[in-house]
């Protein structure tokens, strides 16, 4: 852990950047069809109670990040352990993310350039913006929070102006049935919403600890609420069908505007919003990586270990899948499935069982000693 | 310290030359900008693509000296292949400069090849490339070659694709006999097992060959026109049909999308007696099932002034416009079951009827799903019913025409 403080305004403004930042660029809920914008609801409930049991775990140990409560909770080898795997479980996501964000760029805008040149422009940034810190980064979160609220209000506005909003995209309404807009709810409690895993290694630097609890379940609502708004949008300017074909529809919706035959060709608006999103993503991963690592192998500068990390992160992104749909199709079969439950629910669910037991193992003991 | 600036000067320097963008950097001298692609199929089956390319100076220096220029606007390019991809690389060979698609606004599909191979792969290019704009305009070329609507020069508009781009939006507007469809609505209408797309027709009136000179130019009334005219109807991809007139209107009607358009009313017997102005409507589909059977209903609220009367009609009896009101309102009605029983006998859903079906009854949607277009559609039960008001006459109440007659 670095010596640092951060505010509650600033760790909300976080949150929220962190959640929109995948999700804008990468559908969620398709499962569900014309029925995804509930699925992404559905979905920040299951966040919000995985929420509550990080809380929950947390409180027993204030002021301390997960790796190092783990082994108070499970002793030192086995606690040990686990915290490793956990390490190494926000190292690939943030490879994970790295990998997206760099192909989008590819894809949308530089064809010809390598993937690891694009890759390695996002890591140089990510690795200068970890070696300044957590509060640096607060500090830029709230700047930026700002510029992506004003480009997605002129957005919404243009594309209500321009006539593309078509709600008949939305019906009819379960159509599916409730059984597949369960199993849809069921991916987007994962992702987005389950990664507010890593935010338990930053709590600890809140400089009011007592409000924690209210700036994440805030911060939930808010980052669900817009995520299903911009769901909403692209579902009924686009359609499903076309939906479902784009690799990146917030992109398509964007570039059906067209007012006034001048006000056209907003790509931009999409790029500068969704690169901000990516930075915060990748940047909190990286860094809650680096911190994790940090307290585990008991490095005293965690700097020391920014830059190594760093590299591997990078070749780690254009190592794990050989071309952009089996990238996609892992993220939505295998992550999900065999990282994001376990990570996610099984083990928190454990350590909170486990600590319970514990906690209540001392109460007896203290009473017998009375 | 000293090794520490070394490192970072190191660092600023090679961001110098990753970040600054020049990476795959292409020069305003090296790139030839795309107006517009007409596509045809050859004898052999491939495409024969026609690309328009903008000649910038001649586009500039003609606003300025406004003495029409001694080369043309836009120049023509023609290369065939096998597929897009071919087809661009084969055009590499004729032009010194690489093909720049963001400013394409103009696909044109000749009929030959929309009848024989179908709408379909054609697009799959245009759709996937990232350079390519989704809200590019189609049309199909009429009794024309592509490459005749790509070549011939046009007048008020210099751009020629220009020029397809804008009387498509006008007519549309004005008339509403001429749908204005882009890329991603006849991609989303193809996909669509309830819809069917209709795509805009256009022509050359006069001789093409003369049409592709500057020297046509000269003249006020020119040799040859670039008109829009009827609109193409798909069946599976293929173009199955035209649909032309007060028939297409009737399909832009059913679809909400006209805007005004002119009805006219037989009165007392002469034809076209009463011209009716169209100033704002809006339709309703909706669907259900009827005694087991899927049922759609049109609505139709109409509000507009009187536009023109030829004969003379007295105006201020509100009785009288109240018939006039039911006889514009039947004249609707009638063009659009005219179209309705058209496209039911080529089977082609350009109305969308089975997506209307698919929201209002999910459940049953999943049953008919397959036989929709086949079985179903061909056979529909269409309700039409037309609410239309006359709001007020113009300047005048009574015309001149009852005064004449009275002399």
């Amino acid at each position: 852990m670095e010596n640092a403080k951060i505010s509650p305004r600033q760790l909300f403004v976080l949150i929220i950047l962190f959640q929109l930042g995948s999700s804008l660029l990468i559908p969620v809920g398709l499962t569900a069809k014309q029925d995804a914008w509930l699925a992404v609801l559905g979905g920040m409930v299951g966040g919000l109670l995985l929420f509550l049991l990080y809380y929950k775990v947390g409180s027993y140990y204030p002021g301390l990040v997960p790796t190092e409560y783990m082994a108070k909770i499970w002793g030192p080898f086995f606690g040990k352990i686990f915290a490793f795997l956990y390490v190494l479980y926000l190292f690939y996501l943030a490879a994970r993310v790295l990998r997206d964000y760099g192909e989008m760029l590819v894809i949308f805008a530089y064809p010809e350039t390598p993937l690891f040149i694009v890759n390695l422009l996002w890591m140089v940034l990510v690795v200068y913006t970890v070696r300044k810190g957590i509060e640096t980064l607060a500090r830029t979160g709230e700047i930026l929070f700002v510029v992506v609220s004003i480009l997605a209000l002129t957005s919404l506005l243009l594309l209500v102006l321009n006539g593309s909003i078509d709600t008949k995209n939305l019906q009819p309404v379960l159509e599916e049935g409730p059984v597949t807009l369960i199993k849809a709810i069921g991916e987007s409690v994962f992702f987005p919403f389950g990664e507010i895993v890593v935010f338990t290694m930053i709590y600890p630097y809140l400089n009011q600890l007592k409000k924690a609890k209210r700036v994440g379940l805030y911060a939930l609502l808010f980052s669900g609420f817009v995520l299903s708004v911009t769901m909403a949008v692209n579902l009924s300017v686009l359609g499903f069908s076309l939906l479902s074909r784009s690799n990146f529809p917030l992109l398509s919706t964007i570039q059906t505007i067209n007012v006034a035959e001048f006000l056209e060709r907003l790509d931009v608006f999409f790029m500068i919003g969704v690169v901000i999103g990516g930075f915060f993503k990748i940047t909190i991963f990286f860094y809650v990586a680096v911190m994790g690592a940090t307290s585990l192998f008991k490095v005293k500068e965690s700097s020391h270990l920014v830059f190594p990390l760093g590299f591997i992160t990078l070749f780690l992104s254009v190592g794990i899948a050989s071309n952009f749909s089996e990238h996609i199709q892992e993220g939505l079969d295998i992550v999900p499935l065999y990282l994001h439950l376990p990570f996610q629910v099984i083990f928190p669910l454990l350590l909170l069982v486990s600590v319970v037991l514990k906690n209540r193992k001392k109460q007896k003991k203290q009473l017998a000693m009375k | 310290m000293n090794r520490k600036r070394t490192f970072l000067f190191g660092l600023l320097a090679s961001l110098s030359v990753f970040t600054s963008g020049c990476w795959s950097e292409r020069q305003l001298n090296e790139i030839a900008m795309v107006a517009a692609i007409g596509i045809d199929r050859t004898e052999a089956g491939q495409y024969e693509a026609s690309y328009q390319f903008f000649n910038p100076a001649n586009i500039a220096g003609g606003l300025q000296g406004g003495g029409g220029g001694q080369s043309p606007p836009v120049s023509v390019y023609t290369a065939t292949g096998d597929t897009i991809m071919e087809v661009h690389g084969n055009m590499s060979r004729k032009i010194s400069r690489e093909p720049y698609y963001s400013h394409t606004n103009l696909v044109v599909v000749s009929e030959e090849l929309a009848q024989k191979d179908g709408i379909g792969p054609v697009l799959e290019a245009f759709d996937r490339g990232s350079q390519f704009r989704v809200t590019t305009a189609v049309v199909i070329a009429r009794e024309v070659k592509a490459k005749d609507l790509i070549t011939t020069l046009t007048a008020l508009d210099k751009v020629p694709s220009q020029k397809i781009m804008q009387t498509l939006e006008s007519t549309e507007k004005a008339m509403g006999e001429n749908i204005n469809i882009d890329l991603e609505e006849i991609i989303t209408a193809l996909v669509s097992p309830g819809r069917e797309p209709m795509i805009s027709g256009f022509t050359v009136k006069g001789d093409p060959k003369e049409g592709a000179k500057q020297e046509s130019l000269q003249a006020t009334d020119l040799p040859m026109t670039v008109e829009a005219n009827g609109n193409a109807i798909f069946k599976n991809g293929k173009l199955a049909g035209w649909i032309d007139g007060a028939d297409a209107r009737a399909v832009l009607w059913i679809l909400d999308r006209i805007q005004s358009t002119t009805v006219t009313t037989e009165w007392e017997g002469r034809k076209d007696g009463i011209s009716y102005r169209l100033a704002r409507q809006k339709t309703n589909v909706s669907a259900e099932m009827k005694n087991g059977k899927p049922h759609i209903s049109v609505h139709v609220h109409m509000e507009g002034d009187i536009g023109e009367v030829i004969v003379p009609v007295n105006l201020k009896d509100p009785k009288t416009l109240e018939k006039i009101e039911r006889d514009v309102g039947e004249e609707v009605k009638r063009n659009i079951e005219s179209s309705l029983h058209y496209t039911q006998k080529i089977k082609a859903d350009i109305f969308g009827f089975g997506e209307v079906f698919h929201r209002d009854e999910p459940a049953e949607w999943k049953k008919i799903e397959k036989k929709w277009e086949d079985e179903i559609f061909p056979n529909l039960d269409v309700d039409v019913t037309v609410e239309s008001y006359i709001r007020r006459t113009g300047l005048r109440n009574n015309s001149y025409l009852s005064e004449m007659k009275n002399k």
